[in-house]
């Protein structure tokens, strides 16, 4: 087998040929660091995300470490406020951004379409664009040590100590930078992960049979695509506030610090679900395999993901009871948060009975699977009494809050993650983990992680504020510490004998059989490790266990149920544009809010041309009609037609920026810049963020009208030209939306 | 002397024949309607989960009406206006919807329909029920005058219903597949959350009527002063009631239509050809 590189198209094919790690059983290769730079196979660059997680996971917990050297002693001096201040931000965006998040792409990159049957991720460029936008960012988050400090203002980032005036080096404004590189890299990988599953699943596979990693990943995704660009335009907004001046989130000018927690915890809480929901597919998974039973309530466990996604973006102000909001907000959003625990809690108890009356193989990855169901319940009950609002008030910032979210993201997420490892591994490199080191593993990992996080609920409830770089010698802080700091070494000396594990049962581990815990799931049916291509056939799916199902139908197979797939060019630009929707609603939200009182200075009415931009507006609507008109063509096979009516597409648009560009020009001369007031800051970032998804539409058809010009949709339809025609017609809807509100409310 | 809750809530009852001859007048039809012997092939016979739905949905339109929530609706509390406007667009209608029988598909018709405008007009509809009756103009309006309120609560009905009915619909192919049902009620709650935002945190009176009601059962003492509704807390409840509670009956939604799915039998799924990838 060579590698394959096909121009323009076909891309499912053009997957580097080699195999994935270990002994080479295809003969002659392409090997070496190119073959794994220049890869689009989605099993590479699932590895690539998992190894960069653990590079990542290595760099964190040491500055977990350092941390905990500090506090092993009261009153210590080994690493000085600044520092400490510099080693929490690091830690919490490294461990959330650079580990958890790749660590589930990884997972879900290789796994995703080999269980459901696929040859590769539905868009294998657009996968190895979203991975490597995560070297990158990682690489910019961690340049800012050499260009004057790491950040130094938590993970979350909070206006106004993330401002300028309070956070003068470079330090936020990379880690704010790196996290829209991360960010756009993520909603990337999960469109695609989202128009795999949908359209390219093998024939009998429904939805209802999706195996309930996939489903969880699915979900995720969902969350991910819907609620990363809300992050985005608060970083955004952060970013023009620093480097530009503006004063979104400064209350000494104007700006609102508290709107900045609203976003970030709009973000903030469904990436709780994001680390979450991948985790519990694992779960659900593994636990099945080892207890040799089918899941209990399959249907509950996909449709409760599906409830705790939809309720995750309604209870983000729990992490605001602090803030001041009222009491009739704080009551609204114990309430909800309390709902949330319900689907949750059931999910414990379908894992509990699925394990019952099971014959339980307690390997590695079920050991991990078995602790996580306790470790992430005492994480879930410590939440419940976080969002008793007076419980919270007690307790917010204080180390029983870390031990709470620790307990959930390490405790569950981590966990699963490990089980996860332990159970694919030999599908990854054909050869086994070692049991007895990762029995080792296991219970160091758990001793560890419980002497680490269980002392901090008490030294929380005691008071010692989390964040602060040393505490006071108080009784009972120091030992409680000095037992955290113990178990916290622990922990890393269990993660070294995770990776020596890995490294050994690479070169010398026992090699694995296709199908070596006698799981059911697609993904066992392929080589260990899988060809380049996956599979040589898709074994039918009769079921929800479909290797089982098999083996169970013997010689006379029913029929193959058929598959509802959608066109994988239409997902992706829809699921595009309901993130791109995500975001112009905050930049118009944050428009209202913000003009909802005039300042002094330029307003909408004083500096605005409504007649003016009126007909620039009517032409951008009308290059709608003319893509309709240009699309119809197509498809009645009239290609000079069709471009012809495209190139005039192009023209309106590109009349509209011009449009555009002059009245920036005539406010810039009239001295309307963004850092003029707050109108002239939400003004500049709405209207100009417009223009740039208008330019992205003008780039995208301006090449299509090439294609359609040279004949490239002659032969065969293409759902290409509709579907870059929705991004179109949406960049036209949003304009409505913001001359109505920006313009039109002027006069 | 304060008027005391337990005083308030015996006394702000309203007594108004319409709604509860309206209300005879539906379920005798509705029971009627089963029972008529036209052609029994064609209709299923009544089922107990469907009386249940629709004796529930007339219920809550008498407790929505006539119950102190509906006197205090009329002028005096923001939060009461929006458990009304909550219960009229989005309780009542899936709940008579629900209480529907289908009739059997006509073996014709059995594949979904092609995608058309319908879906689309319906989520408008629904959505524009919130957003256009909060209009303050609109919603000044209706507490003012008793004509404008009685059209507000016809049409939050009818639009509640035209909402439901892709979701709901008793026929099987009048329903919006699965995947863009989700989509469909998801939207909705996202375009219901913005304004329930916008209502909770706006320094901005929606409705500037209720500032200052005419306090004609003399319960304003007890609703400012006991019950400790400020205007401005009034209002930050109602943003709240349209922000969770509506997000809860659209998510609640999505569970059922998940729910329906799953309990189908495997291939069903497939009447559509399969494409090749």
């Amino acid at each position: 087998v060579t590698t394959v590189v096909s121009p323009g198209g076909a891309s499912e094919e053009a997957v580097a040929a080699v195999p994935v790690v270990g002994a080479s059983e295809h003969g002659h290769e392409e090997s070496g660091v190119y073959a794994w730079v220049a890869t689009v196979d989605h099993k590479k660059i699932g590895i690539l995300y998992l190894l960069t997680a653990l590079v990542f996971l290595l760099i964190g917990g040491s500055e977990a470490l350092l941390m905990r050297l500090q506090l092993a002693q009261p009153n210590a001096d080994l690493i000085g406020p600044d520092a400490f201040n510099q080693l929490f931000t690091m830690h919490g965006t490294t461990m959330i951004f650079l580990v958890a998040m790749p660590a589930i792409f990884g997972f879900a990159n290789y796994l995703v379409p080999l269980m459901i049957g696929a040859r590769d991720m539905a868009f294998p460029r657009l996968n190895a664009m979203s991975y490597w936008l995560l070297p990158f960012g990682g690489f910019l988050l961690h340049f800012s040590v050499m260009a004057g400090g790491a950040p130094s203002a938590g993970w979350f980032g909070y206006a106004p100590l993330s401002e300028t005036g309070f956070s003068s080096s470079l330090g936020t404004d990379y880690w704010a930078m790196a996290l829209l590189v991360l960010g756009i890299g993520s909603v990337g990988g999960a469109l695609n992960l989202i128009a795999t599953t949908l359209t390219l699943r093998a024939p009998g596979l429904t939805m209802k049979r999706l195996p309930l990693f996939v489903w969880m990943v699915l979900v995720a995704s969902v969350l991910v695509v819907l609620a990363l660009p809300v992050l985005n335009a608060a970083l955004v907004m952060l970013l023009f506030d620093r480097r530009l001046t503006a004063h979104y989130f400064l209350p000494s000018e104007g700006g609102n610090a508290v709107v900045w927690q609203h976003f970030f915890w709009t973000f903030g809480h469904p990436e709780v679900y994001i680390l979450a929901l991948p985790a519990f597919g694992v779960i659900s998974e593994v636990i099945p395999v080892f207890s040799r039973k089918p899941i209990f309530g399959y249907s509950f466990v996909a449709a409760s993901g599906v409830a705790i996604g939809i309720l995750s973006f309604g209870v983000w102000a729990h992490h605001m009871f602090a803030v001041g909001l009222g009491h009739t907000l704080d009551m609204a959003f114990a309430g909800s948060s309390m709902l949330i625990a319900i689907p949750t809690g059931v999910k414990i108890f379908n894992w509990v009975a699925t394990m019952y009356g099971g014959s339980l193989r307690f390997k590695t990855a079920m050991l991990f699977a078995t602790a996580f169901l306790i470790e992430f319940t005492i994480g879930g009950l410590s939440g419940i009494t976080l969002a008793v609002a007076p419980i919270d008030w007690q307790v917010t910032d204080t180390y029983y809050l870390v031990a709470h979210f620790h307990y959930v993201i390490f405790g569950g997420t981590v966990f699963a993650l490990f089980a996860g490892a332990y159970y694919w591994f030999p599908k990854m490199s054909g050869r086994f983990l070692d049991e007895r080191l990762g029995t080792w593993n296991f219970w160091t990992m758990v001793i560890g992680f419980n002497l680490t996080f269980f002392v901090q609920h008490f030294l929380g409830i005691m008071g010692m504020p989390r964040r602060v770089f040393t505490y006071p010698d108080l009784p009972g802080w120091g030992t409680l510490n000095l037992v955290s700091t113990v178990g916290a070494f622990a922990m890393g000396a269990s993660a070294l004998l995770f990776v020596y594990n890995l490294a050994r049962s690479l070169s010398r581990g026992e090699r694995a059989p296709t199908n070596p815990w006698e799981a059911w799931s697609l993904e066992w049916a392929a080589a260990s490790p899988p060809d380049p291509h996956n599979f040589e056939s898709v074994p039918p799916v009769l079921g929800q266990r479909p290797l089982y199902d098999l083996a169970q139908a013997g010689s006379k197979l029913p029929q193959i149920v058929k598959v509802r797939r959608p066109d994988k060019n239409k997902v992706l630009v829809l699921s595009l544009i309901a993130s791109e929707a995500g975001f112009f609603v905050i930049l118009i939200f944050a428009y209202v809010l913000y003009n909802l009182v005039h300042e002094a200075g330029p307003t909408a009415a004083s500096v605005l041309d409504v007649k003016k931009t009126g007909f620039f507006t009517a032409c951008l609507l009308s290059s709608s009609l003319t893509l309709a008109v240009a699309e119809r063509e197509l498809h009645k096979k009239r290609r000079r037609a069709s471009g012809a009516w495209l190139g005039l597409t192009v023209l309106l648009g590109f009349i509209f920026l011009l449009g555009q560009a002059s009245e920036y020009y005539g406010l810039w001369h009239s001295g309307v810049t963004v850092s003029r007031n707050l109108f002239a800051t939400t003004f500049f970032t709405l209207t100009g963020f417009h223009g740039l998804h208008v330019l992205v539409g003008l780039v995208t058809l301006g090449t299509l009208l090439g294609l359609v010009l040279r004949g490239d949709f002659d032969k065969k339809p293409s759902s290409v030209l509709v579907s870059a025609g929705y991004y179109w017609h949406f960049v036209d809807v949003v304009w409505i939306f913001v001359f109505s509100i920006v313009y039109l409310r002027a006069l | 002397m304060t008027m005391t809750t337990t005083e308030l809530l015996f006394s702000a009852w309203r007594f108004d024949p319409v709604a509860p001859a309206f209300c005879a007048a539906a379920l005798a039809g509705y029971v009627a309607l089963h029972r008529l012997p036209r052609d029994p092939s064609r209709v299923s016979p009544l089922g107990a989960h469907r009386a249940v739905c629709l004796s529930l949905a007339v219920l809550v339109l008498f407790v929505a009406l006539l119950s102190p929530i509906g006197t205090l609706a009329d002028g005096y509390l923001f939060s009461a206006h929006m458990l009304q406007h909550l219960l009229l667009l989005l309780v009542i209608p899936p709940l008579s919807l629900m209480g529907l029988s289908a009739e059997p598909a006509s073996p014709t018709r059995s594949e979904p329909r092609p995608p058309s405008l319908a879906a689309p007009g319906a989520w408008l509809a629904g959505v524009s029920a919130m957003w256009v009756w909060h209009a303050p103009t609109l919603c000044n309006a209706a507490t003012r005058s008793a004509t404008v309120h009685l059209l507000q609560e016809a049409s939050l009905l009818a639009l509640g219903t035209w909402f439901f009915w892709p979701i709901l619909a008793p026929r099987r192919e009048d329903r919006l597949a699965p995947l863009p049902g989700i989509a469909y009620l998801l939207t909705a709650c996202m375009a219901c959350t913005l304004l329930g935002i916008a209502v909770t945190f706006s320094p901005i009176e929606v409705c500037s009527a209720y500032l200052t009601p005419i306090d004609a059962l003399g319960a304003l003492p007890l609703l400012r002063g006991t019950w400790g509704l400020t205007p401005e807390r009034d209002q930050q409840i109602g943003g709240l009631l349209m922000w969770l509670p509506a997000c809860l009956v659209y998510g609640g939604g999505i569970l059922g239509i998940l729910a329906r799915w799953y309990a189908e039998p495997e291939g069903e799924a497939s009447t559509l050809p399969e494409e090749v990838p």
